[in-house]
C-alpha cells in the first residue's frame, strides 16, 4: 500500500486546539499508535503551534508510513521564536524548553525552509513495532 | 444510629477538636496533614455524587480536597460544630464553583460525558492486562463503543478548563493544597538543585513539577508516572499539558 497522506490547514486559534487534536488522534489511530504514543504527538504539535505558531494560519501534513507510524509537517511557523526555542536549554532557562519537550515525545525532528522560504518542522512518532 | 456508633463518633469528633487546636494554636502542621487525611473519605464521599458529569472522579476529588483544606484552616475553635459538619458545605461548595467557573465551556453530551469518565479505569486495566499503551481501537472494544466516540470523549477530557493551579486553600501565605498532600520526594529535591528553576516552573505544585521531571528528565512513560504517583494515565496526561500550557502562559 502507498504512503498514505493527508492534509490539514486550520486557523492558529485555541478554539481550533481541539479540531487539531481529534485530527491528529485519528491518524494517530490509522497509524497504530497506542494511546501514548497518540498523545505524545499531539502535545508535540501543540506546543510547537503555542511556542511558535504564527497570528494566521498553519498547515499539518501527514504521511503514515508504510510500517507504521506518523511523519508530520508544520508550517508556517515564526523563525524568530523557534529558534529561540530550539535554541535554548533547560539549564539557560529555568525551565523545560521546547527542544527537551519535543526530543521526549517524538522519535525525530528538524527544521527545514521550504522553496517559498517559509519554515516548517519535521517530525516522526514511530509506530508500535519500532517505538 | 447504635450506641456504639455514637461513641466512636464522638472520640472522632474529640481527636478532630484536639488536632484543629494543635494546628491552629500550636502551628503544629503535622495535625493539619492528619486532619486531612482523615477527612479525605468524606472528600471521596461528596465528590463521587458529581461523578459521570464528563470530569474524571480524581480531578472532583482533587478540588474538594482544596474544600476540605479550607475548612480546616478557617475552622474557629469557638464554633460548637464537628469539623465533618463544617467541613462538607465547604467541599460541596469547592466543587459546584469548580463545574461554574472552570467546567464545561461548551455543551458536551451526556454519552460523551459518560465515555470519558468510564475511560479513565479502562485505560489503565487494558494497560496492565496489555502489557503496553492500548490503542484507541482496543479502549473502544473493550467499551463497547466506536473509535470515534473514543476520540471523541479524549477530547472531551481535554476541553475543560484546567483547574488552576495557583488555587490555594486560603490567604496568599498559605501552601499550595497539593503541596500539602502529596508526598515529599528526595530525588525531585535532587533535581531542583541541578538547575535553577525558573519562577513559572517554581510556582507549579510540586507534584506538578515532580511529574514534569519524570517525563522529560527520566524519560518515563505516562503510565509509570501514573504508577508512581497514584493517578491515572489519563490524569498524568492532563497535568503535563496543563502545566506546561501554564508555564508557557507565565513566561509570555
Amino acid at each position: 500500500m502507498p504512503t498514505e497522506r493527508i492534509e490539514l490547514e486550520a486557523p492558529l486559534d485555541d478554539a481550533f486546539q481541539g479540531v487539531i487534536r481529534l485530527v491528529v488522534g485519528g491518524i494517530a489511530e490509522q497509524a497504530s499508535l497506542g494511546l501514548e504514543a497518540m498523545d505524545d504527538l499531539q502535545l508535540a504539535i501543540e506546543r510547537l503551534l503555542a511556542e511558535t505558531g504564527g497570528d494566521g494560519r498553519v498547515k499539518i501534513s501527514f504521511e503514515l508510513a508504510d510500517s507504521g507510524g506518523v511523519r508530520a509537517r508544520i508550517g508556517p511557523l515564526r523563525e524568530q521564536p523557534l529558534n529561540a526555542a530550539l535554541r535554548e536549554s533547560d539549564g539557560e532557562t529555568g525551565t523545560l524548553s521546547l527542544q527537551r519537550i519535543l526530543a521526549t515525545v517524538v522519535d525525530s525532528f528538524g527544521v527545514e525552509r521550504e522553496a517559498d522560504g517559509e519554515i516548517v518542522v519535521r517530525m516522526e512518532k514511530l509506530g508500535p513495532a519500532r517505538s | 444510629m447504635t450506641t456504639e456508633e455514637r461513641a466512636g463518633r464522638t472520640a472522632q469528633q474529640r481527636e478532630d477538636r484536639e488536632l484543629l487546636r494543635r494546628y491552629h494554636e500550636d502551628g503544629d502542621t503535622s495535625a493539619r496533614e492528619r486532619l486531612i487525611a482523615r477527612h479525605l473519605p468524606l472528600v471521596r464521599s461528596l465528590a463521587r455524587r458529581y461523578a459521570g458529569r464528563g470530569e474524571p472522579l480524581e480531578d472532583i476529588e482533587q478540588v474538594g480536597a482544596i474544600g476540605l483544606i479550607k475548612a480546616i484552616d478557617r475552622f474557629d475553635l469557638e464554633r460548637e460544630v464537628s469539623l465533618a459538619t463544617y467541613a462538607t458545605p465547604n467541599v460541596v461548595g469547592e466543587i459546584k464553583r469548580h463545574f461554574r467557573d472552570k467546567g464545561w465551556a461548551i455543551r458536551v453530551p451526556r454519552s460523551l460525558q459518560e465515555l470519558n469518565a468510564r475511560m479513565s479505569g479502562a485505560i489503565d486495566d487494558l494497560t496492565g492486562l496489555l502489557g503496553h499503551s492500548p490503542s484507541v481501537a482496543e479502549i473502544a472494544q473493550s467499551l463497547g463503543t466506536t473509535t470515534e466516540e473514543v476520540l471523541e470523549a479524549l477530547e472531551v477530557g481535554s476541553a475543560y478548563s484546567a483547574l488552576s493551579l495557583d488555587a490555594g486553600p486560603g490567604s496568599d501565605d498559605d501552601n499550595d493544597p497539593m503541596d500539602t498532600i502529596g508526598a515529599e520526594d528526595e530525588e525531585f529535591d535532587r533535581s531542583e538543585d541541578r538547575v535553577t528553576l525558573s519562577p513559572a516552573l517554581q510556582r507549579l505544585p510540586d507534584r506538578e513539577r515532580e511529574i514534569l521531571r519524570m517525563r522529560f528528565e527520566e524519560g518515563l512513560p505516562q503510565t509509570q508516572i501514573a504508577e508512581r504517583v497514584g493517578l491515572s494515565q489519563m490524569h498524568v496526561s492532563r497535568l503535563i499539558r496543563r502545566s506546561l500550557a501554564t508555564m508557557r502562559e507565565e513566561l509570555g
